[in-house]
């Protein structure tokens, strides 16, 4: 639904006008007159017309506002009670793919010594991402991804690991090995694996459990651009190429269920 | 600390009347105690203890910026 502009003797005759034509109630609209008309003199001369804009509310706008302030509010009162300096700034955060927003909400905290509130690999940080987000939806009675970044941490990682995963797919491809990276929580596997997703010559699978979990960087077979192995979707998957490698990378892998990432 | 357990909690349960928290130093640091509703206990502890242990990142971090240390503990 556009803006629509409207006319009528008086403001509330052209607001019922309004109303009837798009069919919606008086809650759902946002109405701005624009002229409050005049009833006019004898024979309703001089007489001039109501006219208002009627502006649909989108209810999801109005809400993300919402959720968007409790948010703030909340991530402020965390970092206030937590004695960091810090100021919170509303950030459009590209997500992981770094394409703009699959997270509607960002925030970026700004201040000078924010490692302690980013933490070992970023654990505060998730930490305080998770708090914020139970707040704010136990408040707002909807669940909202928020991404919190701190001095531009998260955004940083990001470019790192997207610079080593094609770093490491090149040296892949060129030794014809797998290489194995170091464990990573989900989050930052996934944007290796989203990296990576479009090159013909590798792909890419995670193996290991919980905290060692970590992405292993395989060659295709040269020309048909299928994986070396069997299809990534059945769970014998490794099992030709791990044969004849005692010690392997992935001893547990009899009991080991495939999960996305 | 106390404060920053008091409005975690407050904000996630459906009785923040019901929530309490006392604060005690020992040699080891400060201890921290939760207490919330009964129906509530689910909300502050969360899927194999989540929630409690997000908590718990947040107040070792307070805690490191006072030159100290603290546990959580849900009662």
């Amino acid at each position: 639904m556009d803006v629509l502009e409207i006319s009528g003797k008086t403001v509330d005759e052209a607001v019922q006008k309004a109303l009837s034509q798009l069919g919606v109630t008086r809650d759902q609209v946002r109405i701005t007159i624009i002229h409050e008309g005049k009833a006019g003199g004898f024979l309703g001369l001089g007489a001039e017309e109501a006219r208002i804009k009627v502006e649909p509310i989108s209810p999801e706008k109005e809400k993300m506002g919402e959720i968007l302030e409790v948010a703030k509010d909340t991530l402020e009162t965390l970092v206030k009670l937590m004695d960091i300096e810090g100021t919170v700034v509303i950030d459009t955060y590209p997500d992981e793919t770094g394409e703009q927003a699959n997270a509607p909400i960002g925030f970026n905290i700004e201040g000078d010594d924010l490692g302690i509130l980013i933490g070992r690999r970023g654990q505060t940080l998730a930490s305080l991402q998770y708090i914020v987000r139970l707040i704010t939806g136990h408040k707002t009675d909807t669940w909202v991804p928020i991404v919190i970044d701190a001095e531009g941490y998260k955004q940083r990682r990001i470019e790192a690991l997207q610079s080593l995963a094609e770093r490491m797919a090149d040296n892949v491809k060129l030794k014809g090995t797998a290489f194995t990276l170091e464990p990573m929580p989900a989050y930052e596997r996934r944007i290796i694996h989203m990296t990576l997703a479009d090159d013909p010559s590798v792909f890419t699978e995670s193996i290991g459990d919980g905290e060692s979990r970590k992405v292993v960087i395989r060659p295709k077979q040269a020309g048909n651009g299928k994986p070396r192995t069997a299809p990534l979707h059945e769970n014998n998957g490794r099992s030709n190429y791990s044969n004849g490698r005692p010690g392997g990378y992935n001893n547990n892998r009899s009991n080991y269920t495939r999960k996305p990432y | 600390m106390k404060d920053l357990v008091e409005y975690i909690a407050k904000s996630i349960v459906n009785q923040p009347d019901s929530v309490k928290v006392t604060e005690e130093t020992d040699e080891q640091g400060i201890i921290l105690k939760l207490q919330v509703a009964d129906e509530d206990k689910g909300r502050v502890i969360g899927k194999q203890g989540r929630i409690a242990e997000a908590m718990r990142t947040l107040i070792r971090v307070k805690a490191a910026k006072k030159g100290t240390k603290a546990t959580l503990e849900i009662l």
